[in-house]
């Protein structure tokens, strides 16, 4: 695993082209019966800003928790974009899949974008079609999971939500410090070599960053305790009769994992 | 047939998804006291986060609105350095306060901070481009001309820059020559090619039947209701949102081409139907007219020739119909059953499943 601490001011220079997506709930660890309104966040190195409930973006909008799984509910046009009564009982899934949105870039920036995102693979193959001096023309499509600790671990947080892209735990992380372990799936099946990196909520310098082994494993060694965003990008190349070249697919995970001794 | 309705639904299905619109909004108002003010309303968080990433200090969590308006403040010139205000080009100084802060403690309710940005306007000022770079999310930002123009709003994507805004005050006086034959080369591409909606619709009308009489009747009623929503939709007399107004052009389509199989012949309600649709075709063509941002002086040319362009396109629409079809078989035992019936039906279908589409969101 590579491992990045690199200086904040540094890191913001290149802030300008990215777009992480994940989900923000309103607390961690809720007690049972709390309302926790479910926020949807975009932005770069874990300071996002919300994105409002847009039901015609949704394909998949749900929790998994000890009471059953239930779609998650909320208005348009509104931060939070759900809102749910936590049972806390044990670890509860929320899951967001959707998206669809379009974007269109300059080539440099969208260069330095796909670089930052280790797909360093779609730049030569831009160049290898001649488009490196065209705009970056892209549909994102996304797949954001959170965590919301519970009184006991719940063998869900480590089951498939069934999502195009998706960041899956070996175990529920938000019981003990441990080494961070998971695996990443494309269509259900193992991504191998896909990057993967992992931020500390309100330390934006602490950024780890691995690649998927062959089997779509990756372990994270977190140093801290405290709320971890766990992302990958994986890009492909669009159909004939898209109107964007590249579509990319997004996957997160958001939790909190707790003080204590390992 | 088959095969064209999949095109078609192919085709579709690709078209225009939903951005990520986040809680950032942006008023700039141009003044004729030669400045402008922004009110910018974003996600405290997120706003704070950035800039003390930026100092590098450490990030503030749990943040109350007592605590934004302590330390807000204090970034008051990082967040002019991040917003980039040009006319013609030229960058003008930035200042920035801290207006509003709005955090409440129910998590159901969103928290705001409302920053207002200022500066002045150049005395030969033609147009404003706006940026600002404290924000991932799409946001909009309403330009509001007050030396006379008609306000505009654009959505941008992040720290993108916005197109130039041009400012009624400087803005060289328009050619009517130049006006009518840029609104009727408009009207002409709104319809051809760019309304696949309306050009089904127009060519409902046609498969009906080849006898000019019944053609010209349904051409008349439609061009009259147009023109008449038309004109009051652009004049804010009457209003309907798109997502009424659309899914009704979409089942207009479907319903010409449903009875050109079920009737046949030109029926005695039919263009009293077609007048009815022709009403909302017209509030569909008004979209495009407002969002231009018309001077009053320019209105009426503009009208007349952006529907003037539509009675163009849609006359060489029936016009290579006719041509290409019916000029040759028309006559043809089979004309009907081969050639009106599967078109039709394959215009329903398009219709029926935009109307889906278009209700769906």
């Amino acid at each position: 695993m590579k491992t990045c601490l690199a200086a904040v001011a540094a890191l913001f220079a290149t802030a300008a082209a990215a777009h992480d997506f994940w989900i923000e709930p309103s607390t961690f660890h809720p007690t049972p019966g709390t309302a926790v309104g479910v926020g949807l966040r975009v932005g770069e190195y874990f300071i996002g800003d919300p994105v409002k409930r847009q039901s015609s973006a949704i394909e998949r909008f749900l929790v998994r928790q000890a009471d059953g799984e239930q779609a998650v509910g909320g208005a348009d046009n509104i931060d939070p974009a759900g809102f749910l009564r936590a049972d806390g009982r044990e670890t509860a899934v929320i899951g967001y899949s959707g998206g669809g949105a379009y974007l269109e870039m300059p080539p440099d920036r969208f260069a330095v974008y796909l670089r930052l995102y280790g797909l360093d693979w779609v730049v030569a193959e831009r160049e290898k079609r001649g488009e490196s001096a065209r705009p970056g023309r892209e549909r994102f499509y996304r797949c954001a999971k959170a965590l919301l600790t519970g009184a006991r671990g719940a063998a869900a947080a480590s089951r498939p939500l069934g999502f195009a892209y998706e960041i899956v735990p070996d175990d529920d992380p938000t019981r003990r410090r441990e080494p961070f372990g998971g695996h990443l799936l494309s269509d259900g099946k193992p991504m191998a070599g896909a990057v993967i990196g992992a931020y500390l909520q309100g330390e934006p310098s602490i950024r780890l960053e691995t690649r998927t082994d062959s089997a779509g494993a990756f372990r994270f060694d977190l140093p801290k305790a405290g709320v971890w965003l766990i992302r990958s990008v994986h890009m492909e190349r669009a159909g004939m009769f898209d109107r964007n070249d590249w579509n990319s697919r997004w996957a997160s995970l958001t939790f909190e994992q707790p003080e204590g001794a390992r | 047939m088959r095969r064209l309705i999949a095109l078609l639904l192919l085709l579709c299905a690709g078209m225009a998804r939903a951005h990520e619109i986040g809680t950032t909004q942006v008023r700039l108002d141009l003044g004729a006291d030669h400045r402008w003010t922004a009110v910018v309303t974003t996600f405290p968080t997120a706003l704070l986060n950035r800039l003390e990433a930026e100092a590098g200090r450490p990030l503030s969590r749990d943040l109350t609105a007592a605590r934004v308006q302590e330390i807000l403040p204090g970034f008051a010139a990082a967040i002019a350095r991040h917003a980039d205000i040009r006319f013609d080009g030229q960058a003008v100084p930035v200042t920035a306060r801290l207006s509003r802060v709005d955090m409440p403690d129910d998590v159901m309710l969103p928290s705001t901070v409302e920053l207002t940005l200022s500066g002045p306007i150049p005395d030969t000022a033609r147009a404003v481009t706006w940026r600002y770079e404290l924000v991932s999310s799409t946001y909009a930002v309403v330009f509001s001309d007050g030396t006379g123009g008609a306000p505009a709003t654009q959505w941008l994507e992040g720290d993108a820059d916005s197109k130039p805004f041009a400012l009624s005050v400087n803005a060289p006086p328009a050619i009517p020559g130049q006006i009518i034959a840029q609104y009727l080369q408009l009207g002409f591409l709104h319809i051809l090619p760019q309304g696949l909606d309306h050009i089904l619709f127009v060519l409902g009308i046609f498969l009906l039947t080849t006898k000019p009489r019944p053609i010209l009747i349904q051409v008349t009623a439609f061009t009259i209701a147009h023109s008449v929503t038309l004109g009051l939709t652009l004049y804010g007399v009457i209003s309907l949102p798109p997502r009424i107004v659309e899914p009704l052009i979409a089942l207009s389509v479907a319903y010409v081409a449903i009875e050109n199989v079920v009737a046949g012949t030109l029926t005695p309600w039919r263009p009293a139907v077609v007048f009815g649709f022709g009403l909302l075709h017209g509030m569909g063509f008004a979209g495009v007219l407002t969002e231009l941002r018309l001077s009053r002086a320019d209105v009426v040319p503009a009208l007349v020739s952006f529907n003037a362009g539509i009675e163009l396109a849609q006359l060489t629409i029936i016009g290579a119909a006719y041509l290409a079809f019916a000029l040759w078989h028309r006559n043809k035992p089979w004309y009907r059953r081969r050639f009106v019936v599967p078109s039709s039906l394959a215009i329903a279908a398009t219709g029926l499943f935009w109307t889906a589409q278009r209700i769906a969101g």
